[in-house]
């Protein structure tokens, strides 16, 4: 009877393995949808919220990138081949592991990031320092790392985003705004997660909501300059001669007319799927190398005056 | 052209188990333990039973269709547990030398980040 018991079991499972059907994984968009893996069931639905691990260097043939790992989770099937969406990286614990030493701090944080397209990600960076630092070196090196992170969020989309963390582009950003406070040996990401994906209604709202910030902040800039001239005006004058300053009184001014063009062109960058903007465009095209002329000649003679 | 997938190695002091998945890890192909290979309890954690249960793993996958595998490798973990055990090494050998091509291979011990106070005392255990 056992015998018998032991065959049938055996056929069962071979049964069971000849119904299962082959899907090939196919990578996000992010990564040009390339053939990521294999996986196999007996019902396609079976197939939804299984995520599959591959490391960078899989995709890009980048030996420097093997100690990344990815994760994709099958979103739907489309003729037997799973649609994959990003969900997460790691670094491998074996890269992280050799980074950390005695005698040195690791300082990491976690931080929740709303990118531009609506998406939410949390993400983990960590910095490695050259010697022991106190805990206020810490909180110091902590607060850069989320400026910039927030920073970076929300100007970007999310594959704009992970594009600069799998490229390490953050990272470097965040140890260059470290070295004011303390020299940070190293920056990385370690990890991300993504927690919801991006919306596309938000997408469309972009061009609008764009204007609306970017208005205010170049009226800004301009006020910044125009005290920036003014104060120019004030103390050049008393150091040198009567000659020179006759000079720099044209500039500034020459600059304030430039001034309203600058909006335009700004915006021009934003709007370049607008055909209606590109005739003014033109003209303003044409004015802008007359800038930089006059921009150049202000530096020589400033040279000169010092 | 095979397919490749994951070959999960649990090798703690006691035991050895290898678990052969496709790349998502959902879908068991097959699986084999150091009781499935030798009858007394005490060698099932040796370097040669680790062979023998590599060995069985690595044929029924093969039969399959797979010829390529990455490793993850690991201890018992937790707070008492530590790096994998003795028949870890022999394990992977064996994986290659039945003809599996092998691509990444990573420690995946689960190693707490703080824990409960081991148990032992201060002093640690006097025998």
């Amino acid at each position: 009877m056992a015998k018998a018991r032991a065959r049938t079991a055996a056929r069962k499972v071979k049964d069971k393995w000849r119904a299962k059907n082959w899907y090939q994984i196919l990578a996000p968009t992010l990564f040009d949808n390339a053939p990521v893996s294999e996986t196999l069931s007996d019902k396609p639905d079976n197939l939804i919220g299984r995520v599959t691990e591959v490391s960078l260097q899989d995709i890009t043939n980048d030996f420097r990138k093997a100690h990344i790992k990815l994760f994709f989770k099958i979103e739907n099937i489309q003729d037997g081949n799973a649609n994959t969406q990003f969900n997460g990286h790691t670094l491998t614990s074996d890269y992280l592991r050799r980074m950390i030493r005695r005698r040195k701090s690791r300082v990491d944080g976690v931080y929740d990031v709303e990118t531009r397209d609506g998406a939410y990600l949390r993400v983990k960076p960590f910095a490695i320092t050259e010697k022991r630092i106190q805990n206020s070196q810490k909180k110091l090196i902590r607060g850069v790392m989320k400026e910039t992170i927030t920073k970076e969020g929300k100007t970007k989309t999310l594959n704009e985003f992970l594009i600069d963390t799998l490229d390490g582009k953050i990272g470097s950003e965040i140890y260059k705004n470290c070295k004011k406070f303390y020299p940070v040996k190293r920056v990385e990401i370690y990890k991300t997660e993504i927690k919801r994906s991006p919306s596309i209604v938000v997408e469309e709202k972009k061009p609008p909501k764009e204007k609306e910030v970017e208005e205010p902040k170049e009226t800004e800039k301009k006020e910044k300059k125009e005290v920036k001239k003014i104060e120019e005006k004030k103390e050049k004058p008393k150091k040198e001669p009567k000659v020179k300053e006759e000079k720099k009184t044209k500039k500034p001014a020459a600059k304030k007319e430039d001034k309203p063009k600058k909006k335009p062109v700004v915006k021009k960058e934003k709007s370049i799927k607008k055909p209606a903007k590109k005739k003014e465009d033109k003209s303003q095209k044409e004015l802008k190398p007359a800038k930089k002329k006059e921009k150049t000649t202000s530096k020589k003679q400033k040279n000169e005056i010092k | 052209m095979g397919r490749t997938g994951i070959a999960h190695i649990y090798a703690s002091f006691n035991n050895i188990i290898i678990t052969i998945t496709d790349l998502t890890g959902a879908e068991t192909i097959t699986r084999c333990s150091g009781g499935m290979v030798t009858k007394s309890a005490k060698d099932e954690g040796s370097p040669y039973v680790a062979m023998k249960v590599a060995q069985t793993a690595a044929e029924a996958a093969m039969e399959k269709g797979f010829d390529r595998v990455n490793v993850k490798i690991r201890g018992k973990g937790g707070k008492k547990g530590g790096s994998p055990g003795r028949g870890a090494q022999t394990a992977i050998r064996s994986l290659v030398r039945a003809g599996l091509r092998i691509g990444n291979i990573e420690d995946v011990t689960p190693r707490p980040h703080d824990g409960t106070k081991v148990k032992g005392g201060k002093r640690g255990r006097r025998i």
